[in-house]
């Protein structure tokens, strides 16, 4: 039982922790335990009843958690049963991340008294966390992109990582999975667990081909796919005409309501609702909390700057910078920070800008401010794109001053980051520091 | 200096569906650019899975880039049905500009990990071997010194210059006696992480690891191909017209700085 003496000790280090403004503790307390005891999270999990929801997925994680903890939330307040919910901090997603959420939501006795657990979980690490959780009671997998070449490698070996991962699920795992991405819904073929499908409408969504479209090869034999309709990226209607592979057919496509822009949002909810719904919430409060609901950190969040408006679009691939791109053009943007930064969590290798579809906005906003660790890499992209107005300025903090100030009253300041561009931008603009 | 002129060049991009991982399309758009930006008329061909040889024959400029293993495959059987017009080309002195997976490919052979031997195109005297996956693959931010060595146009070779780039590989790759470096290491791996050497030259191809991609934060190197392809359609020399290149200059310092290596 000397599980006991880990929680006590994570807690501890997490009070010391913040009372030194060292950090929030997501990832040092689960670190320890788990190098002390690496059968820590099966221990903890083994007599407990709390659902596990995994989700994983290269954009859109994060989000889609957030809409599943507040309709499950919300819901405690209209059934007799309260639905307490717990998850891992966003972007502690590697198995110390689970076991930091973990060692805060036990009670020193290893009892957790939640309903569900909530676990967003990094691509790399889905097979290991599914050797510490053997059948989770629901994953949802969201998407497949190129992310990050030199930290995942190469989208098919992560598909191929998930494939070996998933095949020993049984019956009592859920898989809920993107029926539009055709490597995402191979993962359901040769599953014996219960599988399910969540895509979006496909009324009036048929868009040109995008450059960065990594799946459109057959997963099951090679060859090309065949696309009744693209809705971005290799996201759409497919059929494999050699083997007889296709998209299928039964796709949960309706939320309700949907709380935030973007056609990769439509995503995000659909898949939370299906699972919302696969728990008896009923449409009523599925409505009601996304009506409520407010985006997480940098993902289409609004701050407020004295009279201005700025909202954080999180762009991190190409895939999700494309559609932050389509999505603030569609909201008329016309000033527009982009911030560019080359560490860890944002991936070495700054190849990918030349895959974003820049060229489809180049007379699209007024004031482009550029900026970030890469800042003249990213000027680069945007001068053989042919942009005419833009402004490089290394420094961050001077080039969220000019961007500000470049933006009228009452109208909003567009950033698009990528990741720890954004919590750095966000800490210039709140003045406080989130992770 | 030549403006709004009669020049025109096409092109030739393998396998754009197939082979363009790490953005690679970038050193396309600034081929196309800085021709535009001259007046030099430029098409650019993509040349997919089958495509027709004739196509080829088109071309005054070659680029293929880099792509995931499974691609890779697809690409290196429907390119080895054409292995024999490719290497006329590349023998009589096409330009060309070949990526990662695509300079490999053009070795004469890639050995696997299990000790698998791929057969190449056996166009470059080289080859390249991957240590498996319990190796470290070469990753990273790298610089190397370029002697722009070649035979047809000694005017373009009088200085030698830095180039800057992305490196991520598996293969460890070993040049024979028919090939140059394109360049010496000064800070990355660059072909096996052994011998100080990076990429290759044959003729007028090049091959290296660079991702980035190249072209955009090494302006002068897509010059030499531009200028390259023009001496070799027109058959006389030609001087470019200079284009603003600062916002290059600055990217290239960005990680020339972060290197410590002087430019």
């Amino acid at each position: 039982m000397f599980n006991f003496f880990l929680i006590l000790l994570g807690r501890s280090i997490v009070l010391v922790s913040k009372f030194f403004n060292l950090g929030n503790g997501s990832t040092w307390p689960g670190h320890i335990a788990l190098s002390i005891n690496k059968n820590f999270i099966r221990d903890v999990l083994r007599n407990s009843k709390v659902k596990i929801i995994l989700i994983a997925g290269t954009n859109g994680k994060t989000t889609t958690a957030k809409l599943i903890r507040t309709i499950l939330e919300y819901d405690k307040k209209s059934l007799p049963a309260h639905w307490r919910v717990f998850q891992n901090a966003a972007g502690a997603n590697l198995l110390n991340g689970i076991a930091s959420s973990l060692v805060l939501h036990s009670t020193v006795v290893c009892k957790l008294n939640y309903d569900y657990a909530i676990f967003e979980i990094d691509e790399n690490t889905l097979p290991l966390i599914l050797h510490e959780i053997n059948n989770p009671d629901f994953i949802i997998i969201l998407n497949l992109f190129r992310d990050q070449l030199d930290r995942y490698g190469e989208v098919n070996t992560i598909a191929k990582k998930w494939e070996d991962a998933i095949r020993h699920l049984l019956s009592k795992t859920t898989l809920i999975l993107n029926a539009d991405d055709p490597q995402v819904a191979f993962l359901g073929e040769k599953s014996k667990s219960n599988v399910l499908y969540f895509g979006i409408n496909p009324a009036n969504k048929t868009e040109k081909n995008q450059h960065a479209s990594d799946s459109n090869y057959c997963p099951n034999c090679g060859e090309r796919l065949i696309y009744n309709s693209i809705y971005f990226s290799h996201l759409g209607d497919w059929i494999c005409k050699n083997c007889g592979f296709e998209h299928p057919k039964k796709t949960f496509t309706q939320s309700p309501f949907y709380p935030l822009s973007g056609t990769y949002n439509e995503y995000n909810t659909n898949a939370a609702v299906l699972l919302a719904k696969l728990n008896n919430v009923s449409n009523r409060a599925i409505e009601q909390s996304l009506r409520v609901f407010k985006p997480a950190f940098g993902r289409q969040e609004i701050l407020k700057i004295n009279d201005k408006k700025v909202q954080i679009f999180l762009s991190k691939n190409p895939a999700s910078f494309n559609e932050s791109l389509k999505t603030i053009a569609n909201l008329n943007a016309n000033n527009l920070l982009l911030v560019l930064n080359d560490r860890i969590p944002d991936g070495r290798d700054v190849s990918w800008i030349w895959d974003v579809d820049f060229e489809d906005f180049s007379s699209q906003f007024k004031n482009i401010t550029v900026t970030g660790d890469r800042a003249f890499d990213l000027g680069l992209r945007l001068k053989y794109a042919e942009f005419k107005n833009f402004q490089t300025k290394k420094n961050l903090a001077e080039a969220t001053n000019v961007a500000l100030e470049k933006t009228l009253k009452n109208e909003t300041l567009y950033i698009l980051p990528t990741y720890s561009a954004m919590l750095e931008v966000r800490k210039i603009l709140t003045g406080k520091s989130i992770l | 200096m030549i403006h709004n002129t009669k020049y025109k060049l096409t092109i030739g991009w393998l396998y754009p569906e197939l082979m363009s991982t790490y953005g690679d399309r970038g050193n396309i758009i600034v081929l196309q650019k800085r021709c535009e930006w001259r007046g030099i008329g430029v098409e650019v061909l993509k040349l997919d899975l089958h495509f027709n040889l004739n196509q080829l024959a088109q071309c005054d400029l070659l680029f293929m880039g880099g792509a995931q293993d499974k691609q890779q495959k697809i690409v290196s059987e429907d390119l080895m049905k054409k292995r024999n017009a490719l290497q006329n080309r590349i023998e009589d002195g096409i330009p060309g500009l070949y990526i990662c997976g695509a300079y490999q490919l053009l070795g004469r052979y890639y050995k696997e990990a299990e000790r698998t031997i791929i057969p190449g195109l056996n166009i470059f005297d080289l080859y390249t071997g991957n240590p498996g996956l319990n190796v470290s693959r070469l990753i990273g931010n790298v610089a190397i010194e370029f002697q722009g060595v070649n035979s047809y146009s000694p005017s373009r070779c009088n200085h030698s210059y830095t180039l800057v780039g992305f490196e991520n590989h598996g293969g460890r790759t070993y040049l024979g006696k028919n090939v140059k470096p394109l360049g010496k290491i000064l800070k990355g791996f660059g072909n096996n992480g052994e011998d100080g050497t990076e990429g290759a030259i044959y003729k007028n191809s090049f091959g290296t690891y660079f991702h980035g991609p190249i072209l955009p934060k090494n302006p002068e190197f897509a010059d030499l191909l531009i200028k390259v392809a023009l001496e070799k359609k027109y058959g006389s020399p030609i001087d470019l017209s200079p284009l603003d290149n600062s916002i290059e200059m600055q990217a290239r310092k960005t990680i020339a700085n972060r290197l410590n290596v002087e430019l």
